[in-house]
């Protein structure tokens, strides 16, 4: 059985470990899933990512709480399934399983829709990533610079955002909803990814 | 490398699960092959991890729990087996679509040198089609009375404004005109995709107008 060492902090990793391997919590369950089937990590998993998941299925969407169990169920026994794939130097646990909760709402949407494809939303997600080490480190940067610029967001900004990747929902909708210029709306999403240092060219 | 990109908020809404489908799978074939949009890809997916992991979390129960623990000895499916190993030159996606390859396809002839190809993404509001555009071939002139994205596959072609490459993505807007012209070295592939049908200005094909219908699905 695995013991979670008392210092761990489910919500940080170390961002300055030497070599730049991530040492947090969740990578470990991850690795511990695709290892050796550790039912008590992909628990730990659970209790801490399927309460955000339900919460990111209800976000500002139709979905019935049957669905958005459904949807909570899916998504975590995808995380089990695809464990082997997560790579730790890639990638963030929380990123990696944030796109796996988007991809099936994307694809639980379509279905309720009753759309009729081959093609699933992770296979246009364009997740072909890359092996690129100067790629691997600078996802890293990324991620912590993010977390921390994000706090510093004036709030019609944040709460753009929010509409966009938490709800789901296009420039035009977020427009409509909120009685904004389809403009104000772009211009308001380009100013928060600026702060956030997220741009084109750099 | 390519010279012309998605712009930040078609990235963004890309990222963000919110285009339909069939503009998704035509910016995915750009960002699988483009590092510059790679990397913005993945800051905003950071961008979305960082959204989620500070929402408020809701109530799940240990029922819930014990159900998917009931679940984790389900078959996995082959989907994730095997993934990898696709050595065609093919993006995967459009060898699904296509159930073969380019000369499998049912092309439909538009004057000498332009022939289209209707795929079925499943998109009910997109038309997903393939153009082949003879090497040296012109399009005749025409305008978008909805949006149209474009993604070059093979070949290249060039208009008033510049000129494209594989892997070059373009989005015209309504009301945008052109006559866009392969290069001569070889024949033109693209992607293309629309909300709404095009409509040809040059006088000697305004006939056809009336008969171009949007063919979704």
């Amino acid at each position: 059985m695995f013991i979670v060492a008392d210092n761990f902090d489910g919500d940080s990793d170390s961002p300055g470990e030497p070599g730049g391997i991530r040492t947090d919590e969740w990578s470990e369950c991850l690795a511990l899933i695709a290892r050796h089937q550790d039912r008590a990590a992909f628990t730990r998993l659970f209790r801490h990512f399927a309460p955000l998941m339900k919460a990111f299925a209800l976000s500002g969407s139709t979905l019935s709480a049957n669905h958005a169990d459904e949807l909570v169920q899916e998504v975590m026994l995808k995380v089990w399934q695809k464990a082997g794939a997560f790579n730790a130097e890639k990638a963030a646990a929380s990123t990696w399983i944030y796109t796996i909760a988007r991809n099936c709402r994307t694809d639980l949407f379509r279905r309720l829709q009753k759309f009729d494809t081959p093609l699933s939303a992770e296979d246009v997600s364009g997740e072909e990533e890359s092996e690129e080490a100067f790629m691997v480190l600078h996802q890293k940067r990324s991620r912590d610079r993010i977390r921390e610029l994000i706090k510093q967001l004036p709030n019609d900004q944040a709460h753009i955002l929010a509409k966009v990747y938490m709800e789901g929902k296009s420039h035009t909708e977020v427009a409509g909803e909120l009685d904004l210029p389809l403009g104000t709306v772009k211009s308001r999403v380009r100013l928060a990814l600026q702060k956030l240092q997220i741009q084109l060219e750099r | 490398m390519t010279n012309f990109h998605p712009d930040i908020d078609l990235i963004t809404e890309y990222t963000a699960g919110c285009l339909p489908l069939a503009q998704s799978a035509c910016v995915s074939l750009h960002v699988t092959h483009c590092r510059r949009c790679q990397r913005i890809a993945g800051e905003l997916n950071n961008l979305g991890a960082s959204l989620f992991e500070a929402l408020e979390p809701v109530h799940v129960g240990d029922t819930q729990l014990h159900a998917v623990l009931a679940r984790l000895d389900e078959e996995m499916p082959l989907a994730y087996a095997n993934k990898k190993g696709n050595a065609s030159d093919t993006p995967a996606i459009l060898q699904r679509l296509m159930r073969g390859d380019f000369s499998d396809l049912t092309w439909k002839n538009i004057g000498s040198t332009l022939r289209i190809s209707y795929l079925k993404s499943g998109d009910p509001q997109h038309e997903f089609a393939l153009y082949h555009i003879r090497a040296g071939g012109r399009i005749p002139e025409h305008t978008h009375r909805g949006s149209e994205m474009t993604l070059i596959l093979q070949g290249g072609f060039s208009d008033a404004n510049g000129s494209y490459h594989k892997g070059d993505f373009l989005l015209r807007q309504p009301g945008d005109v052109h006559a866009p012209t392969a290069l001569q070295s070889e024949d033109c592939i693209c992607l293309a995709v629309l909300d709404a049908p095009l409509k040809f200005t040059d006088w000697k094909f305004r006939w056809m107008n009336p008969f171009l219908k949007l063919r979704t699905a």
